[in-house]
């Protein structure tokens, strides 16, 4: 059979068809520095201007051999949606994605989040770049993200004040958190209706460095679940920092697939979630693919024992960092592609 | 009347538990009753964060319950450190702290700058998103033992590379410390820092064992 395309391979994936080797994708930015010098504008534009969001993704995943787009970049634009406003380091030489340096919202009484924030601060943005995409770049499937509501709470508030009062004041936590969920069902609705192909739900404030299990348990599963049951498929989950200890309640969520980063054994977690359910992870994205002290073997090998280690796809366990070492990103997709035609526990081969 | 003893136990599960009321009446009695300060400071705030951190390290406290126990910490320090002998604290020494620019995150950069608080040291706080050279021109004006900078993500994590060459150009001997999540040992030491801590947790659990190692020092 003629080799798949990378949209055909990701698509079929994520609905556990025979595929012809591992897709080397992604639910969180894949934007590299080439993708972006090749559109010869600088990054602090990318995050605002719907054709160079467009095509510095498409860009960014021809040079790399990804197989797929992730639009937005930046986890600010809900929350500059919702009045904040934004840094972007326009001026700056570094690399920096914007953040929000002072939120509006001081206590927990102030939050007054819209469910429809989609006609909203860039939003309409992202529509346009799928569109885009799909136009210029129609073999790739276009990848979306919502950041999940405790995570998401965040980028509204700051975090301290709210895990102070998860324990002394829940119930205003918990409207928060509830706001927070209709306000992301609906922008994920918005960005499948917009044409995504898949979309992922990033949950990384709640991981088991920063919250116990129990309120795992109590507070964000029932929200995730929520989301999740309303989105349509594929949708993912993933979360990074210490997540042994919730890959069973993760599983339980209702997405189609977990993913985690290299906090995660991969092996035990495996483990946990048995062959069935589909699992990715969980590429380290600094150590391999952007420290230039390490040799293009460091990061083939690595890739190879996530494979060995029972994962269906290679995942960067976060956001690529854009400022790439070119050799080990191109080692690393060419031997996930080369080194995942076996079959892996929850995906077959044709 | 209550006995040494017993305010420092106060002092010390009122910490643990997270209970601010506990923890200030204590302080005011050390302190209207004339007992030591910085006995209460080391032996009973500073202990009972010792335990926060075991705590904290067999999973049985997360991030919310550290943070509450150092609100409870700075109740008690704020009614104590006025009645600390000029001479008492052995340590006059200062650090720079802040979290870099780019990265708006502060809850681990404010769990190591309370271990400074506790210890005695001059802190000045830059904040967050601070700007690569402020961090170079505050340790410049206060000629500061230590710069501490944290960095919640990878895209942040690069800024400190340069600030530790710009500070380590001007004062050599100034000891930088870095940490958050994406800092590991072996980025610490390709940038020339002296020292790290790697996660959010990690800056708790590390932050933490320096109290007790200042606490050693002082017995």
């Amino acid at each position: 059979m003629a080799q798949l395309t990378p949209k055909e391979r990701v698509m079929r994936f994520l609905k556990k068809e025979p595929i012809d080797t591992m897709p080397f994708f992604s639910g969180m930015g894949m934007v590299v520095m080439p993708g972006i010098k090749k559109l010869g504008v600088n990054f602090a534009s990318v995050h605002t201007d719907a054709q160079r969001m467009a095509m510095s993704a498409i860009w960014s995943s021809k040079l790399m051999g990804f197989d797929c787009v992730v639009i937005p970049y930046d986890m600010t634009m809900e929350s500059e949606a919702m009045g904040n406003e934004i840094s972007l380091y326009a001026d700056s030489e570094d690399i920096l994605y914007p953040t929000i340096p002072e939120k509006i919202w001081k206590t927990l009484d102030d939050p007054k989040i819209p469910t429809d924030i989609t006609k909203m601060g860039r939003l309409p943005i992202v529509a346009e770049a799928i569109k885009i995409i799909k136009k210029e770049a129609p073999e790739y499937p276009v990848g979306c993200w919502q950041l999940g509501p405790f995570t998401q709470s965040g980028q509204i508030m700051e975090l301290d004040i709210l895990l102070k009062a998860v324990f002394k004041q829940k119930a205003k936590v918990e409207s928060i958190l509830d706001q927070l969920t209709d306000m992301i069902i609906n922008t994920g609705k918005f960005l499948q209706d917009a044409g995504c192909d898949y979309i992922t739900l990033r949950e990384p404030g709640a991981a088991a460095d920063l919250l116990s299990p129990r309120t795992f348990n109590d507070l964000i599963k029932p929200r995730l679940t929520r989301i999740l049951g309303a989105w349509k498929s594929p949708k993912l989950l993933h979360m990074c920092g210490k997540t042994e200890p919730l890959l069973e309640m993760m599983a339980q969520c209702g997405a189609d697939g977990i993913t985690v980063d290299i906090n995660c054994n991969v092996k035990k977690g495996r483990e946990i979630l048995g062959n069935d359910t589909l699992f990715m992870g969980n590429m380290d994205t600094y150590k391999m693919t952007c420290d230039p002290e390490t040799p293009e073997q460091t990061t083939i090998e690595h890739v190879k024992e996530i494979i060995d280690s029972g994962i269906d796809a290679v995942m960067p366990g976060c956001d690529i960092w854009p400022d790439i070492k070119e050799e080990n990103m191109l080692a690393a997709v060419k031997t996930t592609h080369e080194y995942g035609k076996k079959p892996s526990p929850a995906v077959g081969r044709i | 009347m209550a006995t040494r003893e017993e305010l420092l136990k106060d002092l010390h599960e009122g910490v643990v538990q997270y209970e601010d009321e506990r923890v200030t009446t204590a302080a005011q009695q050390i302190v209207d009753q004339g007992y030591e300060a910085l006995d209460a400071i080391m032996n009973g705030l500073a202990a009972g964060m010792e335990e926060v951190g075991e705590l904290y390290d067999r999973q049985e406290y997360f991030v919310p319950e550290v943070l509450m126990c150092a609100d409870a910490l700075y109740a008690g320090l704020a009614i104590l450190r006025p009645h600390m002998p000029e001479d008492s604290s052995k340590i006059n020494a200062q650090v720079v702290i802040g979290s870099i620019q780019g990265d708006v995150h502060d809850i681990g950069k404010n769990l190591v700058k309370m271990m400074f608080d506790v210890a005695g040291w001059k802190v000045h706080d830059l904040g967050r998103d601070v700007p690569l050279e402020s961090f170079v021109e505050k340790q410049l004006d206060t000629n500061a033992e230590v710069v501490a900078m944290s960095a919640m993500m990878t895209t942040t994590m690069l800024g400190m590379k340069k600030v530790i060459a710009m500070v380590k150009e001007k004062n050599p001997d100034c000891l930088i410390m870095l940490g958050g999540a994406p800092v590991t040992k072996d980025v610490a030491n390709l940038f020339g820092a002296d020292g790290y801590a790697d996660s959010a947790g990690n800056a708790v659990s590390e932050g933490i064992k320096m109290i007790s190692r200042l606490r050693e020092f002082q017995k």
